[in-house]
């Protein structure tokens, strides 16, 4: 029995501590992935698992292929004519690269948010409307605009203007409706890339809580160059690095770890230099 | 490579030595205070204290400040939060030389048992090699040297448990109860001194392996 531990104390480590690995619920199994372009690869040989509910971050230097990396999960290197994916994506234990694989379903599933907000030039209602029009899904249509708004935080500042423009919200409020325009279609997978580094503080900071309460219905990767970002709202972290062979350079994954562990004592000295700044 | 980082970080270690030689000067001061029994340096080791203080503030607002404007993490993060105990152990060690000045001061015109006296030089002469083995290990990222403080902390509660049968063999006399029992807490203070020496060690292991662990468990 623990009798000096106030109830403040037991809460705040709960909170903080992951589930054991075999109580985690794996959502992508990715095994030795390698991504080229023209021949050269961006992406050399990476293997992690993703797992359910968990914001999981991807970090490192420029060229280091996580862009890449988190294009793979919903396959929108598929769009890019000379890229070419090696090694398996499984998603929910299936192949997500096999040969019956719908695309435009794994994309309704695994939904993806930029870096720039990029809503369409139509009403905001419109906007988040426009998936499920596309998907067939218009039962209760307003209904499901309503709901994933306010699941994107967006609701309460929006709802007396669902017919003017999204292109007259601020940039913030842009990037939220765009993270609604996912989930309007039920997803299962958020991926976002780099989603607030084009925001202010302020917008930043909706944007962090946002994906801390969406993670208790969807799971959520993320690329960002903002390590501190990555410290506050990530439970795994990724580190990638570059490495130059025979000139060509490709990205690496060098660790993958509980996000306190990255930040407070990585294993790998190539993380320590990056996290501390003292890469290059 | 976040130089003005590694120039603070620097900085602030620096000035941690700085505080140590400070609290050494002040153990020494009080030691020679009691062993010539002189109420003068006692009260100068009391006045010197303020400067121990003023190293304690400026160390514990750099890192407030450092902590608010540069985010550390992993190692330099460890580094930090060392420095922060270290500062604070480094400030109570001095608070001791202080009760140690005070209570000279008390006795200052008793005639003291000369074994006992010696005994105490013994313990303090221990509790200095301590505190400089805590700075240096800290300094070199030494554990093996820092591991060896719970050796030399077991010679000084060795001392500290004859000196209290020294006291209790010398309480039967009325004119030396009074002197024994003042130097009953100062053995305690030094004995105190040798713990947070021990303390600073687990700061160096805690920053060179990440994990922090109590060099003895103190429950047995």
């Amino acid at each position: 029995m623990n009798i000096i531990e106030s109830p403040v104390q037991v809460a705040q480590q709960q909170a903080r501590e992951l589930p054991p690995p075999e109580q985690r619920e794996v959502v992508f199994d990715v095994s030795d992935l390698t991504v080229s372009y023209g021949g050269s690869p961006a992406l050399k040989n990476v293997s992690l698992d993703v797992y359910k509910n968990f914001v999981t971050a991807f970090i490192g230097p420029s060229g280091c292929g996580k862009s890449t990396f988190i294009r793979c999960f919903n396959r929108m290197n598929d769009l890019i004519p000379n890229a070419v994916v090696e090694g398996t994506i499984l998603y929910h234990r299936q192949d997500l690269y096999g040969p019956d694989v719908d695309a435009v379903e794994v994309r309704r599933r695994i939904g993806m948010v930029f870096q720039k907000p990029n809503p369409f030039p139509k009403s905001i209602y419109d906007n988040v409307a426009f998936g499920p029009r596309v998907l067939g899904m218009t039962d209760d249509l307003d209904g499901r605009v309503e709901r994933a708004l306010h699941q994107a935080a967006l609701w309460d500042e929006v709802k007396d203007r669902l017919k003017d423009g999204a292109l007259g919200l601020s940039g913030g409020q842009q990037q939220r409706l765009c993270i609604a325009r996912c989930l309007a279609v039920e997803p299962d997978v958020l991926l976002m890339d780099e989603p607030a580094s084009a925001l202010d503080p302020i917008s930043t900071t909706r944007i962090e809580d946002l994906m801390h309460d969406l993670k208790r219905e969807y799971t959520i990767v993320i690329v960002t160059h903002n390590m501190q970002q990555a410290a506050r709202i990530a439970d795994m972290t990724a580190f990638f690095s570059v490495q130059i062979e025979n000139g060509h350079r490709s990205g690496v994954l060098v660790e993958y770890d509980a996000t306190p562990a990255i930040f407070t004592k990585p294993a790998d000295k190539r993380t320590e230099d990056y996290v501390t700044g003292r890469f290059g | 490579m976040r130089v003005s980082l590694q120039q603070e970080l620097d900085q602030l270690e620096a000035s941690l030595q700085e505080e140590g030689a400070l609290v050494l000067r002040a153990l020494r001061g009080c030691l020679n205070a009691l062993g010539r029994q002189d109420a003068e340096l006692a009260d100068e080791v009391i006045a010197f204290d303020d400067e121990v203080d003023e190293t304690y503030v400026a160390i514990e607002e750099g890192i407030q400040s450092l902590l608010a404007r540069q985010t550390p993490v992993a190692i330099d993060l460890r580094n930090v939060l060392a420095v922060l105990h270290i500062n604070l152990h480094l400030e109570r060690m001095a608070d001791y030389c202080v009760t140690v000045a005070k209570l000279t001061k008390l006795v200052h015109d008793t005639p003291p048992d000369g074994t006992l006296t010696e005994a105490l030089e013994d313990m303090g002469t221990r509790a200095e090699e301590m505190i400089q083995t805590a700075l240096d290990s800290f300094a070199n990222r030494d554990v093996e040297s820092a591991e060896s403080l719970v050796d030399m902390d077991e010679l000084i509660d060795a001392a500290n448990r004859r000196v209290v049968h020294q006291i209790l063999s010398i309480s039967a006399d009325p004119d030396l109860r009074e002197w024994g029992l003042r130097m009953l807490l100062v053995s305690r203070c030094l004995e105190r001194i040798g713990d947070h020496a021990v303390d600073i060690g687990e700061q160096t292991a805690f920053l060179v392996s990440g994990q922090f662990r109590e060099f003895t468990d103190a429950s047995h």
